[in-house]
Parts: structure tokens; sequence; C-alpha cells
């Protein structure tokens, strides 16, 4: 069995599991925010049971529209946070940041503990070991109720990883070159595992942001092999880090992409930096390699969302948060901030924007026209500072003309 | 469950969950979310023109990216009976099917258009229009037992012996 079989062995209480079994699975942890977490919260009251099967196994993150940017966002902030109340389970409703952020830091598991979540980036788990999977809020309100969660057992698809990175090349970069190879529905019901000698030199930031963006294959689980080569895989691609170049996800699909040479140049009106792709620290030392330097171009807003108060904390240590203020960026506080067009910097219809967050659909970040571009905190902070893309690797010095 | 009946809408492949209920809508109360559906598609007042009972046509991946359930109670609440495409997104096909909306595997996109109304049978995997018929692998049992619970609150409570 490989890893994913093999946790799934485990949670189900099997000896073997094999693709396309049906198995029932106990949880390790079940998760929800402030716009999955009320209907949630309202479908487990229907099932009419007094208690969750473990308070300490349910954690609830406002994070998605915080602070409220509506008075039904704030009331949605209260039905969770009453259910919170009234049946123990953990909360964290005061900003602490993206929920996948949030629970790395706070909730730090086992290898292959099985995270339950009513989002679809739930999948960034695998970035530090678990297994998570997205679920709507009436399959989490089940599994609050069941503690266990049916499932069927994904066929695998191996990447196998040689090499490293080049230079101004990021985990963004590989993962958005997978998803167009791939697809954006490509590995749906199927899982991925991020095998080879090249995974070695990933760290746990660039880890999460790869599987983060494995639903956007359709990929039900994404995680890092833990032996060299894994087995019982339908498929193994081998990428060489080396040819990775920078690349962006053009509109209005995260499936396609480009690399950044051969859009150069478009004009860019908003950037923005965050969210649980690209919000944490390792992100934001790439924004601040460039604007350390160099000012928001005059035709840009810029945007800058910490995933979590302690990226937040840790930027401010280091002075990044003075550097990104001085350059002309704005700071927003810890949350999903404008990644999904409900609030704090959405686009109209003439926008050009570069997000390093993980989704471009039409309307993702406000008018159905507004053009967002995919891209890794490096790529976006360049475009924010020269006013239109430009390839990180073209870079000969970081003078902006 | 009976045949099912209705006009039909065609829609495109990679029909994504914020086309279908946008990020600003899950910020409204749940009981008006019908009148949100389609709200990010390329017919935004999608609402005002269906009749209830009707049956989106879909090409390949229909509800992609966010796993918001509220896409597909929107879906429901605005009076759809049936979402058909060549294929869906994992978390959107099981939302859909654990409140009780039926979703169908079927490529019809390029066999029927919108206006056409068609009639479904989800049990024998038959769907017809006019005198054609198709033929399509019908629901399986499990899914079956979901919808004909009335959803999976309904069959957690069954299993749980709260009803």
């Amino acid at each position: 069995m490989n890893i994913v079989e093999k946790y799934l062995a485990r949670a189900a209480g099997l000896a073997q599991v094999s693709p396309g079994q049906d198995i029932r699975c106990k949880v390790d942890l079940v998760i929800a925010h402030d716009v999955t977490g009320p209907m949630a919260a309202q479908q487990f009251e229907k099932i009419g049971i007094d208690k969750v099967f473990d308070p300490n196994k349910v954690v609830i993150v406002v994070d998605h529209i915080y602070p409220a940017a509506t008075v039904q966002a704030r009331k949605m902030q209260l039905i969770v946070k009453d259910f919170a109340k009234k049946y123990g389970v953990t909360l964290y409703d005061k900003g602490q940041g993206v929920i996948h952020q949030v629970i790395s830091e706070n909730h730090g598991q086992k290898p292959g503990t099985l995270i339950i979540g009513a989002d679809s980036h739930t999948c960034t788990a695998g970035g530090y070991g678990a297994l998570g999977i997205g679920v709507g809020s009436t399959e989490l309100a089940a599994a609050m109720a069941t503690g266990t969660i049916d499932l069927e057992v994904p066929e695998v698809v191996e990447v196998y990883l040689t090499g490293s990175l080049a230079a101004f090349v990021t985990a963004k970069d590989l993962i958005l070159t997978l998803i167009r190879h791939f697809g954006t529905d490509g590995l749906t019901d199927k899982a991925v595992i991020f095998s080879g000698p090249g995974i070695a030199d990933l760290s746990k930031d660039e880890r999460m942001t790869i599987c983060n963006m494995g639903i956007e294959m359709g990929a039900t689980i994404s995680c890092f092999a833990t032996e060299e080569k894994a087995v019982n895989v339908s498929e193994t691609l081998t990428v060489e880090l080396a040819n990775i170049v920078p690349s962006a996800a053009c509109p209005f699909s995260p499936g396609n992409v480009k690399p950044v040479k051969e859009i150069e140049g478009i004009a860019v009106t908003q950037v923005v930096v965050g969210s649980c792709t690209n919000g944490r620290l390792s992100d934001m030392e790439q924004v601040v390699s460039i604007l350390k330097n160099h000012n928001v171009h005059a035709d840009v807003n810029m945007l800058v969302v910490p995933a979590s108060q302690n990226v937040y904390d840790a930027m401010e240590e280091r002075g990044y948060c003075k550097i990104i203020r001085n350059a002309g960026a704005a700071l927003i506080s810890p949350g999903c901030g404008p990644c999904f067009g409900a609030h704090l910097g959405l686009a109209a219809e003439d926008d050009v924007v570069v997000s390093t967050t993980n989704r471009n659909f039409p309307g993702r970040m406000g008018s159905r026209q507004a053009q967002v571009y995919l891209a890794s905190p490096l790529t976006a902070a360049l475009a924010a500072v020269h006013g239109r893309l430009v390839d990180p690797q073209g870079i000969q010095s970081w003078e902006v003309k | 469950m009976e045949v099912i009946k209705g006009q039909v809408w065609v829609f495109d492949d990679n029909v994504d969950t914020d086309q279908i209920l946008p990020g600003y809508a899950m910020a409204e109360s749940f009981e008006t979310l019908g009148n949100f559906a389609m709200a990010g598609s390329n017919i935004p007042d999608f609402p005002k023109r269906i009749k209830k009972g009707d049956i989106i046509v879909a090409g390949k991946n229909f509800g992609c990216g966010s796993s918001r359930e509220q896409a597909p109670v929107a879906l429901a609440q605005a009076g759809i009976s049936l979402v058909i495409a060549e294929s869906f997104a994992r978390i959107f096909r099981r939302n859909a099917i654990n409140i009780g909306l039926p979703v169908l595997n079927a490529d019809l996109k390029d066999k029927v258009k919108t206006g056409d109304v068609i009639s479904v049978d989800l049990e024998k995997g038959l769907a017809v229009l006019g005198n054609n018929s198709f033929e399509f692998n019908p629901l399986s049992e499990n899914v079956l037992l979901t919808l004909n619970a009335g959803g999976l609150i309904n069959r957690v409570r069954q299993e749980l012996g709260v009803v």
C-alpha cells in the first residue's frame, strides 16, 4: 500500500484497502469556518442529538468574512459562536487567520491524521503530513455527529520530483505547471502523492502551497510521500524541478497556465498577496525582497494579507510590515481577505489583478469581467512595482524602469 | 423516485461554484439563496427565468471550485430538480446528493438545447426527448438510498436511531 492507502486503512480499522473500495473512516479532526459552519450547525441541529462525537476534535475558525462586511455575515459569526459554546468545541473568532493556517499552527497533528473540513482547500494539510479532505456542510454535520466519514479509496497518481527549483522559481510555479498538465478535472476523485528526491528541499510552507492547489486539479487528497517511491499508483509523472519556470494562471481558469515570460508587459492595476495558498512567512520574504528597494507603482493597489496572526507577528519582528507599508502597500488583518470576492478589495470590470490566491474563475474576486492572474508572491510583488507583469527570471537586476 | 420531467437549461464545461453561487451571496440568509442561483454565470437572472422542476444540462467538471454547499442549495431553492453533466467535481456531487438534489453523469450537452423538455428516469437510466432516448448508468444503490431518504441528515438519523 502507498501512504494514502496506509493512512486510510488505519482510519478504517482495516489491514488492507485498495482503490474503489467503500470504507467508513474514523475522523481525527473536523473543521469548518464562518461561511460553511452556519449551514453545518443548522444541519447538525436537524439530526437531533445533544453532543458532537468529540468536542476536542471539532474546530471552527472565523476567517472568510472577518471583520463582518455585512449584517448577515455578522449573524453567521454569531451562529458558529453559539454552536461552539453549546457543544464545547474550539472556536477561533478573533481574526486569528485562515482556517488551514490556524489548524497547521495550533493543532499539530501526527502523520496521517484524517482531517475533514468544510472547505475545499482542506487538502492543504498534506503539506504537513496529514490527510485533509474537503466536504460540504451537510457531510461535515454528519461527521460531527458520527465521528466517521464514508469514502471510496481513491486511485493514486504519483508526481515524482527530481532536482531542485531554479532561483526565482517557487512552489507556486510548480503547482501551476502541474495544473496545466493535469487540467482542472484531471485528478477528480483521485489522490496525488508527491515523491522523489526533489521533495527533500521543499519546506513545510512550500509543501502546503503545493497541496493547497491539489483541489484545482480535482484531487480528493494531496500529500507527500514518506518513502522514496510510491507504490500501487495508476500513473507516475516525473518532473525535473530545474525545468519549472515562473508561471501564471491566466483568466479565467487555474488551468489556463502560461510561463510569465509569454505574458510579460500586461498592465496590472491590483496585486493581492495572501491566502491559504501563499500567505505564510516565506511568501512574505519574497514580497519584501522586492518592496525593500522599490515602491508600489502609481497605477497599482497592493494588498498584503498575512495568513495568520503568527505570520503577522513574525513579519513585525523582522520589520516586514514597515517595509510593506512604506512601499505603498496596504496590510490587511489576517483572514481570507479578497480571495473570494466577498470583501476587502473587490475588483471592477477593468481591473487586471495579479493574485497569489488559488482561483481566478469569472467573478471570483468581484466583477465577472475583472482579469485575474494567479502567480507566486515574487511575480506578484514584481508586478506591483512595475505596474505590469514581469518575468522574475528575466530580471538581471532589481532596477525598476 | 419518480420520473423527473422538466425544461432544459444548457451550460458549458467548468461551471464553478463561484458562478453557481457567488462569494458575496454567501453573506445572505439561507432562505434567500435561491435568488442568487447562477448569479455569477452568463445567465445572471436565472432564478427569474426558470420554472419549478427545470433541469440543468452541463458539460465537464460541473461544480468545480469552492466546497460551498450553498451552491446546490441555491439551485434546489430556485426550483432545479436535476443536474445532468458529463462530469462533476467531487465535492459538489456529494453536496447535491447529501441535500437530496439528484445529479446524473451523462453527456447530453450537445444532444439537447435550452428550451427542450426531457423526461429522466434515474433508476432505469433513461432520458427521453421527443422520439429520442438516451441511456446512461443509473444512480448507484447507495446514492439512491440517500436521495430517497431525503438527504444525508435523514440517513444519519436513521443510522443513529434518532428517528
